[in-house]
């Protein structure tokens, strides 16, 4: 009895130490990140500084000689706005779908999905050309249209979800009050959904955050997002490995801080909706 | 509008709106793949070509091969590795364990980082001369890896992105894993059998669904890679790293303007993520009329 207590406690211990492994290997290149930030230029090149006087400087020199400010400000601009408008137009689409029984209802709703896989690559060409004929390029307009495409499909599935586990006899009695169906949604049902509503805009502020290609290619100089300042540190003589790793800080931190508030919603937003935990 | 239309006031305007933004552009990406259109000239001067563009593609462009190659060859790996590894960490994760949601919660942190930085941060950490892993093996005197060089950037590239994916796996198995029902469970036990036959009888086969979706999630996401591949090796040393996405960016955009044959190497990624993409559907939908844990 002695003997198989023994093993399942070295046994556990090796369990809690493959988890430690793995919870440093996640956390690890960011920890790296935020270090190289505070370093110096030297220090920066010597991977075996681990304590040092952390120094602002990167920070500073980020928002005043490469002017970060205006990246923010247009990611925020069309971050927001898409989420916005992808809200409105996705959840009144998955209202539609939740609850009205019609006609090759799924083969829609499969459609929309099959939006969100589409491969950036494949659609900028047109959008690029597009965008040049209506002299869109670089403006957050087309920005802000172009990323509806995923925003849409992944809103209309989400908030389906939400809607669906809201029971219809809620708004039914809210019928029989003298509601209309329109009343009904805003009164009764967009109430109940509201932890779903924000999980959702969370999620689609992140996606948009994040987008490189799209934003790379329909942008040049005005319209610029966060994501491509990755172009100032391309260059194969001599990155500033301090500046990069601060930009990296100030772009990422809004985007874990965000992802931790969707916890509970993680699995089901990752997978677009499709599954739920 | 009459009751039984009443849907209609609720999708169309969504409805209306990716018509407008995906489909009218794809008719047009395809159109444009028929033509010898070229960023230089005027669009009045092109002309239309038929299959030219495919021909030359599957012919003349000994890259585009090599690009669909290892495009292949990184979504099998990376996709096989992340899952296999995110199943051993939803396993490890599911049990008994002091502080769980707030190890899980780290997880999070690869998945959720802005891709562009993780390429950029991956750089520095696997630079030959001065990278954090270099200076880690010679602590182990193993010599310095060129991990951005020729040979080494594709795996380099591999190794980033299971890094930044593996959670996302680990994270739907443990979901897929807490969800199971307890009653075979039992059962099993009590016909004696060994936790290894419980895992392949039992747990795997009760995981399929969402495993089956998970992979091809996954698969449609390596398949389309742009941004890791651009912020890390640009598609370089070479064409070392020149996944798909990368080779319609240098035929289009970066040396040649060749927005035609461009456009015909993204019809072709766009075929091949639509065929994923409906396979994923298909099985989604399956599982939905099993009416498991899926939407």
């Amino acid at each position: 009895m002695h003997k198989i207590k023994r093993k399942r406690i070295f046994k556990n211990i090796i369990l809690d130490i493959l988890i430690a492994i793995v919870v440093i290997a996640c956390i690890f290149p960011f920890a790296w990140m935020v270090m190289t930030s505070l370093k110096t230029r030297v220090q920066t090149i010597d991977p075996s500084v681990w304590i040092f006087h952390p120094t602002l400087e990167n920070y500073q020199s980020i928002f005043q000689k490469r002017n970060l400010f205006m990246y923010i400000k247009n990611s925020t601009i069309v971050v927001s706005l898409t989420t916005l408008i992808s809200l409105i137009l996705g959840t009144f689409a998955a209202y539609g779908l939740a609850r009205f029984r019609f006609p090759r209802r799924e083969d829609i709703a499969f459609w929309i999905l099959s939006l969100r896989m589409l491969p950036p690559m494949a659609v900028v060409i047109p959008f690029f050309l597009l965008g040049r004929f209506i002299g869109l390029l670089d403006t957050h307009i087309l920005l802000i249209i172009v990323y509806l495409s995923f925003n849409i499909p992944f809103t209309v599935w989400m908030m389906r979800g939400f809607i669906e586990e809201i029971p219809q006899e809620v708004e039914e009695a809210a019928w029989i009050d003298g509601c209309s169906r329109i009343q009904g949604l805003f009164r009764v049902v967009f109430p109940l959904i509201l932890p779903g509503i924000a999980a959702t805009a969370i999620f689609c502020v992140i996606q948009s955050w994040n987008e490189f290609a799209l934003a790379f290619f329909l942008t040049s100089f005005n319209a610029r997002t966060v994501p491509t300042t990755v172009t100032f540190f391309l260059s194969v003589l001599g990155v500033i490995w301090g500046e990069m790793a601060a930009v990296g800080v100030v772009a990422t931190a809004p985007v874990l801080l965000f992802a931790l508030l969707v916890q509970k919603y993680l699995v089901r937003g990752l997978t677009l909706g499709a599954l739920k935990s | 509008m009459g009751k039984r239309k009443e849907h209609y006031a609720f999708i169309l305007p969504a409805l209306i709106a990716l018509v407008i933004i995906v489909i009218f552009p794809t008719i047009f990406l395809w159109y444009v793949s028929f033509t010898n259109y070229d960023l230089s000239m005027g669009w009045e001067k092109k002309s239309f070509i038929g299959l030219e563009n495919y021909v030359y593609l599957f012919t003349e462009d000994k890259d585009f091969w090599h690009s669909l190659k290892i495009s292949i060859l990184f979504m099998g790996l990376t996709v096989a590795c992340e899952f296999v590894l995110g199943l051993g960490i939803a396993l490890l994760f599911h049990r008994r364990l002091w502080g769980k949601r707030l190890w899980m919660s780290f997880l999070i942190i690869p998945m959720v980082i802005t891709p562009t930085i993780i390429s950029l941060i991956w750089k520095l950490m696997l630079n030959t001369e001065y990278g954090v892993l270099n200076y880690m093996l010679s602590l182990f005197s193993i010599g310095k890896v060129n991990w951005l060089g020729y040979k080494e950037a594709f795996w380099s590239l591999i190794i980033v992105d299971i890094w930044e994916w593996t959670p996302f796996m680990a994270l739907i198995l443990y979901a897929g894993l807490q969800s199971l029902p307890q009653e075979p469970y039992e059962a099993a036990i009590v016909d004696g059998a060994t936790s290894t036959q419980i895992f392949y009888f039992l747990t795997l086969p009760l995981l399929k669904p969402m495993i089956i979706v998970a992979l091809l999630l996954r698969s449609i996401d390596a398949l389309k890679i742009f941004d890791v591949v651009y912020g890390l090796t640009q598609g370089g040393p070479g064409n070392a790293t020149e996944l798909m996405s990368l080779h319609i960016y240098r035929l289009g955009f970066r040396h040649t303007n060749w927005i035609g044959r461009s456009s015909a190497n993204a019809v072709i990624l766009l075929l091949i993520s639509t065929f994923l993409t409906m396979v994923l559907l298909r099985s989604l939908r399956k599982s939905q009329k099993g009416g498991s844990d899926f939407a």
